[in-house]
């Protein structure tokens, strides 16, 4: 008795499969969408070196299985962010990087950013902290690791099963005229 | 200071020239600053001086051969403010005066490329002004937008 | 033959950081040139102007990344201008110490991302590992890695921790071994001379006129540097000579200046200038207090007035204009970028007529960087 017994592989055997497979090779979309950014070439390079986690910077979002939201999140850069998952092939996972996209951070205050990432784009993993140490970095990889590992990185069932509910969200930030003409 | 005994009026401020000037001589006097020495542009500010309402202009030009900063500031009404732009003398202040024009809503005029530089899709009054209230603004638009609704099953 | 346009950016490894060039490209030529900015924009001035004198400190260094230090440098200056404090010289020193290590560890993520837009990847790993040991120095001092929120009006925020010295000894002469290492891989490597030479020329008669600063600007050969024309923290002690082309020490002068081969080099020839600097800081620091004694933080308030206050980056000049009515708030911080200049208009500009395998290395030789651009 095993996993080939029968002709055809069943469904959830093949999934656990494929999450084992895709867990060790995780490729991140180099985008650099905050100053959070700055922490990372240490984590690529040569003294945290997340290489060896089968870990790597991929260029194209079409190649890449994570999307970390490094720092503060510019109503601007949203747009071209959601273009970028969108373009990810599943499964895909998004890690939010420093305090900024969780509740605003220090730019609570500001016209410019969005504060809740998580109302825009679902979140498997948040890193903490202003700049996270690259410790913290390497620790939510394998957080993010290991909750595929039990099938829990569902961020993106979750967006196709309410995409209309978040595509809703992303209008209300990006089109200000909208909120403005309800308000008057 | 060579600035203020070029322009012959102004005064002295934590070591940097400050030159009082109005919206015709501005760009005679830059002009002029320019040809002397003053050749490096550092910047141009813009101040919402809101309770007498009315804008101020800095331009900062500095004179790497004198070693001397100075300032020459225009006041502006805050009711459809205009300046003729300095593009010409100085290239990066098309830069500047885009983002003035952006910030504070002051129209330069000679300047083709007033085009939205830092935000899309700004619909509201130019952000920097003073009564545009940066608060009161994120609670409206960002605390408006609902969180998403998850239904009880958790076996997406 | 047909002209075509292409994006670069925000999403692409080629640009510095989240900004976006939109080239006109004819066959392999850039036509022209047209920066979109903003993706950064957090609204930094409009946020200091609801915050106190000190509040601000921290959003400060926020402003560029890589070189958070300047930053508050600079802020530091401003008010003391307005409040007309004296610093202790011993904050000083540690000012400069802090201020140069920074400087080293800007550098080393420079030259590296350089080489690496040249398709050297051994040097990034290398750099920006040994950058690392710099924050480790930062860590110890201030309790940060990349913000460090460490220099005050009024001076530093604490001494400095028995034994640091010795640190910084021990990572500069690491440093310094390091960098011959890098001189065997990078800089006197043929792909370097050969793909770097004469490209990204900025017209030496127009580099002021168009407002090009630091490293660039002596790159044309103008020997102008605002810790030598204008003397802040205790720069008017130090003892260093101005790198500019065409004196570039050991290495080879191979073009005529002004382009991105000479950045590059004026950029490593003044790593070994900070070193020397870091040194002379450290054997020159006199005893005494580290800060004023302060009114109280939260109600202080600066009295009316203009200031106006300038410091070198790795990037080029920084800028605070500060108002003050005299209240607790500032009534406008502007902050003049360096990159505000080097990354829209010069770039603009002399990306016409480089051909597309270029365009990425040009921008990271004027070492733009969009947070300062868009604050």
């Amino acid at each position: 008795m095993g996993l080939f017994d029968g002709d055809i592989m069943k469904y959830e055997d093949w999934n656990k499969i494929s999450r084992i497979a895709s867990r060790k090779s995780l490729w991140m979309v180099h985008f650099c969408t905050g100053c959070g950014a700055i922490e990372l070439p240490p984590v690529m390079t040569s003294r945290y070196d997340m290489e060896r986690f089968g870990m790597g910077p991929m260029a194209t979002p079409r190649q890449a299985d994570v999307l970390l939201i490094t720092g503060y999140l510019t109503v601007k850069t949203l747009k071209r962010v959601v273009n970028v998952y969108e373009q990810m092939q599943s499964p895909k996972y998004v890690i939010s990087f420093g305090s900024c996209p969780i509740n605003g951070g220090m730019y609570w205050d500001s016209y410019n950013t969005v504060k809740r990432l998580d109302r825009y784009l679902p979140v498997d993993v948040y890193v903490g902290g202003c700049m996270p140490r690259p410790e913290g970095v390497m620790n939510a990889f394998l957080e993010l690791m290991k909750l595929i590992d039990e099938g829990k990185a569902r961020g993106w069932e979750k967006y196709q099963k309410y995409y209309e509910q978040y595509k809703r969200n992303q209008k209300m930030a990006f089109n200000f005229e909208r909120e403005k003409d309800e308000g008057a | 200071m060579k600035a203020l005994e070029l322009i012959g009026k102004g005064e002295e401020m934590h070591g940097r020239a400050y030159i009082k000037s109005d919206k015709e001589e501005a760009s005679s006097i830059i002009k002029k600053l320019k040809e002397n020495g003053f050749d490096h542009f550092v910047m141009l500010s813009c101040v919402d001086w809101i309770d007498n309402n009315e804008f101020e202009l800095v331009y900062h030009l500095w004179s790497y051969e004198h070693k001397e900063h100075v300032m020459v500031s225009i006041i502006l009404p805050r009711d459809n403010p205009s300046m003729s732009s300095m593009h010409e003398l100085f290239p990066q202040i098309e830069t500047y005066e885009r983002e003035i024009h952006e910030m504070y809503g002051v129209d330069f005029e000679g300047n083709n490329r007033l085009t939205p530089f830092m935000l899309e899709g700004w619909h509201d009054m130019p952000p920097m002004r003073k009564d545009f209230d940066s608060k009161k603004f994120a609670e409206d638009v960002f605390d408006s937008i609902p969180e998403i609704k998850e239904e009880e099953d958790e076996g997406i | 033959m047909k002209e075509y346009e292409l994006f670069i950016g925000p999403q692409h490894p080629g640009v510095t950081g989240n900004m976006m060039y939109h080239l006109w490209v004819d066959g392999d030529i850039v036509t022209k040139a047209e920066c979109n900015v903003g993706y950064l924009h957090r609204g930094f001035e409009k946020l200091m102007e609801s915050r106190g004198w000190m509040q601000n400190v921290p959003l400060v260094c926020r402003i560029c990344v890589p070189e958070p230090d300047v930053n508050e440098m600079a802020y530091a200056m401003a008010v003391e201008q307005l409040m007309d404090w004296e610093v202790p010289d011993r904050a000083s020193y540690i000012r400069v110490i802090v201020l140069e290590l920074a400087r080293i560890a800007a550098y080393l993520m420079s030259i590296g991302s350089y080489a690496g837009s040249l398709g050297i990847y051994t040097l990034p790993q290398w750099t920006l590992g040994d950058r690392d040991y710099i924050l480790d120095i930062f860590e110890q001092l201030t309790g940060a890695r990349v913000y460090h929120i460490y220099i005050w009006p009024g001076g530093v925020r604490w001494d400095m921790p028995e034994g640091l010295p010795d640190l910084i000894e021990k990572t500069l002469s690491y440093i310094e071994k390091r960098l011959k290492l890098y001189d065997d891989v990078f800089f006197r490597n043929r792909v370097f001379f050969d793909r770097a030479a004469g490209i990204g020329k900025i017209p030496k008669n127009r580099a002021i006129e168009w407002g090009v600063t630091g490293p660039n600007l002596r790159a044309c050969g103008y020997g102008y540097d605002v810790r030598k024309l204008e003397p802040y923290a205790a720069y008017g002690d130090m003892d260093f000579e101005v790198v500019k082309y065409p004196e570039l020490g050991d290495f080879e002068v191979i073009s005529d200046g002004c382009d991105a081969y000479t950045r590059i080099v004026v950029r490593r020839l003044e790593i070994d200038q900070s070193i020397s600097m870091v040194r002379q800081a450290l054997k020159k620091m006199p005893e005494g207090e580290h800060i004023l004694k302060h009114p109280n933080w939260l109600k202080w308030k600066a009295p009316a007035g203009y200031a106006f206050s300038r410091v070198e980056s790795s990037k080029g000049e920084y800028g605070y204009f500060v108002v003050s009515d005299g209240s607790s708030k500032p009534v406008r911080i502007h902050v003049r970028g360096p990159s505000y200049t080097h990354g829209i208009n010069v770039a603009e500009t002399i990306l016409k007529g480089a051909n597309i395998a270029d365009v990425s290395q040009i921008l990271f030789s004027l070492d733009v960087c969009p947070p300062d651009i868009e604050r």
